[in-house]
């Protein structure tokens, strides 16, 4: 990216790499006063080519594989790979398998909404929205790693059904974990989201309207912000989300605020959908077996899925062999990407973190 | 307005202040530890594990038939796993080769330990693995082949006085 003379009282202003509010990623904003007039994000200091790097590992090696982009929402990501890579394979895991996998795709959310939520306190300036959210994850990831084995990196959910069973004793202890953490929502609401410190900050700011979002292909909890109720779960239902009562929130008006008001609600959300099914699992098997290696079948299959972020979706091209032919996906931080320059144009440079934070944007997921 | 204002700072203080007066969630780490109950196994006959800690591995050396199959397992994922020579007389193990793991590349998968087919290699709680040398990260199968002691004692537990240890 060149950066041309802007002549005048323009200033050129770099954000990131380095800077610690930007994550591995720049940002070149042009500023007019305190106005900035021009902001082109350079995404790709953390490219690695995953869908290069799967086209050389086999349907399993690449589960810890695709892991590395997201690894706060591990399963968001490996859960689409799975159920994509399972259609090739012909293989239909079993129902038990299935309950588990939304078990852990929910917990995922949730300890990425919360990372997410201690990033934008901090940013905002909130230190005690920092220590708070993060010392609360550390419930959900003992939760998940009770399970997974891991605290971050699971590598769970494999073709064919899900690596072990829940442990016993997960239902109580689960139970126990959202009665406390229902308490603490509404603690985060009073000290944090009814604060008008942080209303001023986010309220009216970056506002981002319903037909914006369409036209820009926004996804995830910032395009329910805007006004749209669209979700994979609901919209095309993958494992038995078809069979889960919860409702979507969705909020009107667009700007930061709403759109960490609907990661907030998701929150409670999540911990409905597990108690659900929790109740609905019934005991069964856990996987079904494949024996050898793993070929697919000479074809083509995408699933998309709600990752924490939004839409993930997966196309796995196979020729037969042992290593999937072609695996694109699609992920919801460079999507969600294309909306940043748009709602930073406009607005004040000291708007700019909660704008950027607002959007949930991952440098390493978009990067790939 | 201004009444609402107010009164929405003052909720916040005073949560931020009922909160000082709750039980503290830090781990004070070198001094407690955390409690962890299993390590990760894997059942070859029915394909599935059982759930535990993907900690370092354990590896039962008269199990180990020198099929290197833990080793083909981790191509492509970490590659930390060599097959190296042990000294000794091993009756099911002609060639006298088992898995020498590198620590420094290991992702902690554990697609090594569902490839065993003799159920000699699984995982264990152990965590702590850091060393001075670089050199000391490569674990070779008599290292591996020690049951680590338990070492945590209390677990996070939410209660109603705030989530602590305990």
């Amino acid at each position: 990216m060149q950066v041309v003379d802007q002549g005048g009282d323009k200033m050129v202003l770099h954000v990131g790499p380095q800077h610690p509010g930007s994550g591995h990623f720049r940002i070149v904003i042009t500023l007019d006063g305190d106005y900035i007039i021009d902001a082109k994000p350079d995404p790709g200091y953390v490219h690695r080519g995953a869908e290069k790097m799967a086209e050389y590992r086999t349907y399993i090696q690449n589960i810890p594989h695709l892991e590395r982009p997201v690894i706060i929402d591990a399963t968001g990501i490996t859960l689409p790979y799975v159920l994509t890579a399972e259609k090739i394979l012909d293989v239909e895991p079993p129902e038990r398998a299935q309950y588990i996998r939304m078990i852990m795709a929910e917990l995922n959310r949730i300890i990425s909404h919360l990372y997410w939520l201690a990033i934008y306190g901090i940013f905002l300036g909130h230190s005690t929205m920092f220590m708070w959210p993060m010392g609360d994850r550390e419930l959900f990831i003992d939760l998940a790693e009770s399970i997974g084995g891991t605290r971050v990196t699971f590598s769970y959910v494999v073709p064919g059904g899900v690596r072990n069973d829940i442990p016993g004793g997960f239902k109580e202890r689960a139970l126990k974990t959202f009665q406390y953490f229902e308490k603490r929502i509404k603690e985060y609401e009073e000290i944090f989201f009814n604060n008008p410190l942080m209303q001023s900050r986010t309220v009216g700011i970056g506002i981002l309207k319903k037909q914006n979002a369409v036209k820009l292909g926004i996804t995830g909890p910032n395009l329910r912000a805007s006004g749209i109720n669209s979700d994979t779960r609901k919209d095309e239902p993958y494992c038995f989300y078809n069979k889960i009562r919860f409702d979507i929130p969705v909020y009107k008006e667009g700007d930061s605020y709403a759109r960490c008001m609907v990661r907030l609600r998701e929150l409670q959300q999540s911990m409905d959908i597990i108690r659900q099914v929790l109740d609905r699992m019934k005991p069964g098997p856990i996987k079904h077996v494949i024996r050898g290696v793993m070929r697919g079948e000479p074809g083509e299959a995408f699933v998309r899925t709600e990752a924490a972020r939004g839409t993930m979706f997966y196309h796995i091209v196979s020729n037969g062999e042992r290593f999937p032919y072609r695996v694109k996906i699609s992920v919801p931080s460079f999507r969600n990407l294309i909306g940043m320059s748009h709602l930073l144009v406009g607005s004040r440079l000291a708007d700019m973190p909660a704008i950027y934070w607002s959007l949930d944007y991952w440098p390493v997921e978009a990067d790939k | 307005m201004i009444y609402t204002v107010i009164k929405a700072i003052f909720i916040a203080f005073a949560v931020g202040i009922r909160n000082i007066f709750k039980k503290r969630m830090t781990l004070r780490y070198p001094e407690e530890k955390l409690e962890i109950d299993s390590g990760y196994t894997f059942d070859y006959k029915t394909d599935t594990g059982s759930p535990g800690f993907k900690g370092r591995h354990i590896l039962y050396t008269d199990k180990c038939t020198g099929c290197s199959l833990c080793a083909i397992a981790c191509e492509n994922i970490a590659d930390c796993i060599d097959m190296v020579r042990v000294e000794g007389n091993w009756p099911i193990n002609e060639r006298s080769i088992m898995p020498q793991i590198d620590y420094g590349r290991c992702v902690f998968c554990g697609f090594c330990v569902d490839a065993c087919p003799f159920d000699c290699l699984f995982m264990t709680p152990e965590y702590e693995l850091s060393v001075t040398d670089k050199r000391k990260l490569v674990h070779t199968p008599f290292q591996l082949a020690v049951f680590p002691e338990k070492k945590g004692t209390v677990k996070l537990v939410p209660g109603k006085r705030g989530a602590h240890h305990d």
